[in-house]
């Protein structure tokens, strides 16, 4: 089903039509938003969880949908959100053991089977757990997906400027681990 | 290129160390179809189930109203028949005496 953004909102709208247009938004956003979680969740099998829980999320939510933004922005919020969620959970779930959530993250990784990166790759994936959550998003927007300052406006909800001075200061934090031998 | 475990990003580049399960986007999608329908089906079934209990409760209410009119007329007539056997059982002089007795008390 190859529909324009206003005929997919249309047929979300009619009750008649809305599972089916249903079925075709997740085959259109289904990858982007996979790769959005994952880059955030590292491993496969937590960002399928994730992905379940916002693409039931946004099916509930479709009711209350106004179209006063785009698809495609609406559902990454839900699944930035669903992303921060989880993470908050198991950060929660880490509080009683003596090793850091992101060191449990990082080992979590190498293990996963679905991990395939070379000892550099890694490197760079441990650099990005040491930023913030929000920070990481931003760092994995821009440059895994080259996401637009301005798109990423529209689903962080944080200005053009901010997103530009958080992004640079990520990068100037990442390049002194990467480059850094003892770390 | 790794030198001692010293890198830079232009040398790591942007490309994502991660993989999915064979077909796992086609799986998804699939999978997700069927919790949504499974959704709007349960969801049907939640409202008839609702439905039938709300049925059974008025009907209750008016089996309950039916048997209530139907004692109630069937106590009011045994008063009435008991009333006309006590009277059948005493004349018109007997009756008189009795009432005037009772004005004198």
């Amino acid at each position: 089903m190859n529909l324009t953004e206003n005929e997919l909102q249309q047929r979300l709208s009619d009750a008649r039509t809305r599972t089916s247009a249903f079925s075709a938004l997740v085959k259109l956003y289904q990858e982007r938003l996979y790769w959005h979680i994952r880059k955030m969740v590292l491993c496969h099998d937590d960002a399928n969880d994730v992905l379940q829980n916002t693409f039931l999320k946004a099916w509930k939510g479709l009711e209350n949908f106004r179209g006063d933004a785009q698809l495609s922005t609406w559902l990454y919020r839900i699944a930035t959100n669903e992303t921060l969620t989880f993470l908050t959970s198991q950060r929660a779930r880490n509080l009683q053991s003596t090793v850091d959530i992101e060191d449990v993250m990082c080992r979590n990784m190498k293990a996963d089977q679905y991990f395939n990166g070379n000892e550099a790759q890694y490197k760079l994936q441990q650099a990005i757990l040491t930023l913030p959550e929000k920070q990481r998003l931003v760092f994995n927007m821009k440059y895994f997906s080259d996401i637009t300052y301005e798109k990423m406006e529209e689903i962080l909800g944080t200005s053009v400027g901010a997103l530009k001075a958080s992004y640079h200061h990520a990068v100037k934090k990442i390049e002194k681990i990467v480059s850094d031998e003892e770390f | 290129m790794e030198r001692n475990n010293k890198y830079s990003l232009d040398e790591i580049g942007n490309e994502l160390p991660f993989t999915v399960p064979e077909n796992y986007f086609e799986q998804f999608a699939a999978q997700m179809e069927k919790s949504i329908t499974l959704k709007q089906i349960s969801k049907t079934q939640i409202f008839k189930k609702w439905m039938m209990v709300a049925a059974v409760f008025v009907g209750l209410l008016a089996v309950g109203q039916l048997m209530y009119s139907t004692y109630s007329s069937y106590k009011q007539n045994d008063t009435e028949n008991y009333e006309a056997y006590v009277l059948s059982q005493v004349n018109d002089a007997e009756l008189m005496d009795n009432y005037v007795d009772e004005l004198h008390d």
